[in-house]
């Protein structure tokens, strides 16, 4: 725990009073002024930017970071209630389109500070070795400009500063987790059951949700509305894991700015941005930008940066932006128990496997699809029915069984294709801002794995004694939209998150994958903004040098 | 007793999810409770439009008897000041217009059907046949993408059905759980609030519940429409008019409608 604590105090500067919210760090917050030249920008505090701004403004760096959400604070914002937690989404308008739609918002989206993670299940998996060279290894995909073992140490660090919770994880690089695993509901017994039943390896966790006290985060009481923000602030999300710690050392977090266009003079360099707040144009001026919005909202904001020198969109010369967006395929299949499963008493994240992770040479399919456990709350559970084709009366008769369901998810890893992308809709926001659109098919691959691993999840349910099982295809998180790549050519920013045309211009977030594995991604996405924070404070250095 | 929508035989008896509610934050339970307070008079739809989007969404969920939640009130409170979910099928205008477009639609579908009676004056076999042919035609429908109006419908209305504490206390849904959080985890475990089933099959078997339910519901879908018995023609005229059972109660929310829209 020193260790940790030495290197991100955000757990001990939370209250220890029952309350969530440190106010007095929100008083004494730096306000540091628009035309004030700042080391650094960064647009969005979620998973990337968040950890980014931690790590740097530790470093004395001068630092503004902008999201267009509010400052949450849990007590006085967040509910114990699904169509209560509506505020946490990105519901300004978008366009979808394509053979395969991808609905956004509630499922995949974040606003305000702390990002998806404020509502994300918790489940905090590390991508496999295997994730960085899927083209080399399997045909298919795309290399990683970087390996594994760049972000292993990283890995580390942020299990140890969410903390995760799990047990000892056999799969890609075996590790340990630095939190024994939580106790599990009927959900996950069953899950458990399922597995045992047809001889697949099953582990409880990885979640990160404290189980014990952590600095002053309490543990977890198992209230069961982890998707709807933690009001116990027991499960991770940066709001209470690194933005505490940025704040303590001076970073400016500047809440309910929607950032308009990055800023670029004639030498190419940015020199800062222009944000709406309450209504009104301001411009920050500052060294260096990172933007770190996410696989929509970050192309959205390069385009939408467009200028004379960029009269297609920053770093897009080679028509690289919003191109290679995935998604991945989360089909979910529940199982009707006689017992009472009464799903909502825990955690939705409890036990998951990646047996089926790797690709198995004896499928007519590449790559794999990892399982877990998810509890749909009432409404969730609704669109479960509904989708099987019931409504009316049929529909209250299913949902008045709702207690004897238990609910299974998958994780399927789809293919980075270039036509998957965001481009610019003709329609505008209410600042007059064109809106992002998102086209979006499957290929052959993506739906053999949809099959595939919803043909277990069925086979678990009969196997753990369920009497029948309803499944619902859906898609789960967002990767890609800026990869990074080795040349200009076929990514946005390199190995270190820089985009190629614009040396002083960085992507810190989940858009820079170029594949995603079968895994959660917001570790991922926290590891590598870490990583990108040591390559800054080292260039730094050199530069001051 | 925990009210249940339509008061349907009660599988979790006594269950009163509010009853817990002075164990909830005070943040959760000001959102919950809200949605017991009757509701504020309609912004979005028009008096005209107001009968058959209310007969539209009372079939949706088989809302046939009192008391109903309101579920009308609360897709008009978010439509009126465009409480989306952050996206738009490009083949599909904002949510607001398909609704007003799939309204006046159920309306013309009715006319073509009956002559010139409308959508909310059809009894209700009537009425979920035209829904359901909305759900499965594959093709365009008043110029929009029939399943995804169909899908628009089920999401605005099974949202405020199942975020309503009556709709918690038919399927024992355990409801809101800060700070008191919950403690027996695992099967066939409650909280001492929480409470079991009348009889674990209910008291018919699961099986044979559901597929009695898809039996009713198909069966309402292949007849050819009236009469239906006189009960169920009672519950129809309400089911068109107003959540309040009782015609002057029907017209005095219409004025306030309508005073709304001066």
């Amino acid at each position: 725990l020193t260790s940790v604590r030495k290197r991100n105090e955000s757990a001990w500067l939370l209250p220890n009073d029952g309350t969530r919210t440190n106010h007095r760090l929100l008083a004494d917050m730096a306000r540091l002024d628009c035309d004030d030249e700042v080391d650094l920008v960064v647009v969005g505090c979620g998973a990337g930017g968040s950890v980014l701004t931690q790590r740097l403004a530790r470093r004395g760096w001068r630092i503004v970071a902008l999201d267009a959400g509010p400052f949450w604070e849990p007590d006085r914002d967040w509910v114990s209630d699904e169509a209560g937690a509506h505020d946490l989404y990105w519901n300004e308008p978008r366009v979808i389109s394509g053979a395969d739609p991808v609905a956004l918002g509630n499922n995949n989206s974040g606003r305000g500070v702390g990002g998806s993670m404020v509502h994300f299940a918790g489940y905090a998996p590390r991508f496999h070795p295997s994730d960085f060279s899927t083209f080399s290894t399997d045909g298919v995909g795309a290399d990683w400009p970087i390996r594994y073992e760049d972000l292993k140490g990283y890995y580390r660090q942020i299990e140890e500063e969410l903390p995760v919770a799990g047990q000892s994880w056999p799969w890609g690089d075996p590790h340990r987790y630095p939190q024994s695993p939580h106790p599990i509901g009927g959900n996950g017994m069953a899950f458990v059951e399922g597995c045992r039943a047809l001889g697949i390896e099953v582990r409880i966790g990885p979640v990160a949700i404290v189980n014990g006290r952590f600095g002053n985060r309490p543990h977890c009481i198992y209230r069961g509305f982890c998707l709807q923000g933690c009001k116990v602030n027991a499960k991770a999300s940066p709001l209470i894991t690194h933005i505490p710690d940025a704040l303590a050392h001076g970073a400016e977090i500047r809440s309910d700015c929607m950032v308009a266009r990055v800023e670029v003079d004639s030498q190419r360099r940015a020199t800062g941005v222009t944000y709406f707040r309450d209504g009104a144009e301001y411009r920050q001026r500052a060294r260096m930008v990172a933007v770190a919005a996410y696989s929509i909202e970050t192309p959205r904001l390069l385009l939408n940066s467009a200028c004379e020198r960029f009269p297609d969109g920053l770093c897009n010369e080679f028509d690289q932006v919003g191109r290679y967006v995935m998604v991945q395929g989360a089909p979910q299949t529940a199982g009707r128990y006689d017992q009472e499963i009464r799903a909502y008493k825990a955690p939705p994240p409890e036990a998951s496997t990646e047996a089926f992770y790797e690709t198995d040479p004896g499928k007519d399919y590449r790559r794999g699809f990892s399982l877990q456990c998810v509890s749909p709350l009432p409404i969730a559970f609704a669109e479960h029915v509904a989708a099987q084709g019931h409504w009316g009366e049929t529909m209250r008769e299913y949902l008045r069984d709702f207690v004897h369901w238990a609910t299974f998810g998958a994780l399927c890893e789809f293919l980075p294709q270039a036509d998957n992308r965001v481009t610019l809709a003709t329609e505008t926001d209410r600042h007059g801002l064109p809106v992002a659109h998102l086209n979006h098919s499957m290929c052959d691959n993506d739906r053999a794995l949809v099959r595939a691993a919803t043909q277990v999840m069925e086979e678990m349910h009969r196997a753990a004694g369920a009497a029948e099982s309803i499944t619902i295809e859906r898609y789960a998180h967002l990767i890609g939209g800026c990869r990074m790549s080795g040349d200009a050519h076929s990514g946005v920013v390199d190995a270190q998150l820089r985009s190629f045309a614009i040396p002083n211009l960085y992507v810190v977030d989940g858009s820079v994958c170029p594949t995603q594995g079968s895994a959660n991604p917001a570790l991922t996405i926290m590891a590598l903004a870490a990583r990108a924070a040591d390559y800054l404070a080292g260039s730094n250095r050199a530069w001051a040098a | 007793v925990g009210t249940t929508p339509g008061q349907t035989e009660p599988r979790f008896p006594g269950f009163d999810v509010t009853e817990q509610a002075h164990t909830w934050d005070a943040t959760t339970a000001r959102v919950v409770l809200k949605r017991l307070v009757p509701p504020s008079p309609m912004k979005f739809f028009t008096a005209e439009e107001i009968p058959t989007a209310r007969a539209l969404v009372d079939r949706l969920l088989a809302q046939d008897g009192e008391p109903r939640v309101p579920v009308l009130e609360e897709v008009d409170r978010r439509l009126a000041v465009g409480d989306g979910d952050g996206y738009r099928y490009s083949d599909m205008p904002d949510d607001a217009t398909a609704w007003k477009k799939s309204i006046a639609g159920l309306d013309d579908d009715a006319r073509a059907a009956s002559g010139e009676a409308a959508f909310a004056d059809l009894g209700r076999n009537r009425q979920m046949q035209i829904i359901e042919r909305v759900r499965l035609d594959k093709g365009l429908w008043h110029g929009m993408p029939a399943q995804r109006v169909f899908g628009l419908w089920m999401r605005y209305a099974a949202r405020a059905f199942y975020a309503h504490p009556w709709a918690w206390n038919e399927i024992g849904f355990g409801g809101p759980a800060y700070p008191r959080g919950y403690k027996n985890l695992g099967i066939d475990r409650r909280e001492p609030f929480e409470v079991a089933e009348v009889h674990a099959a209910d008291p018919i078997p699961w099986v044979e519940r559901v597929e009695a339910a898809r039996i009713r519901h198909e069966d309402a879908l292949c007849h050819e429409g009236e009469p239906e018995g006189s009960e169920s023609k009672q519950q129809t005229s309400n089911g068109a008019n107003g959540p309040q059972p009782g015609t002057e109660q029907d017209s005095n929310h219409e004025a306030a409608v309508e005073d709304q829209l001066r």
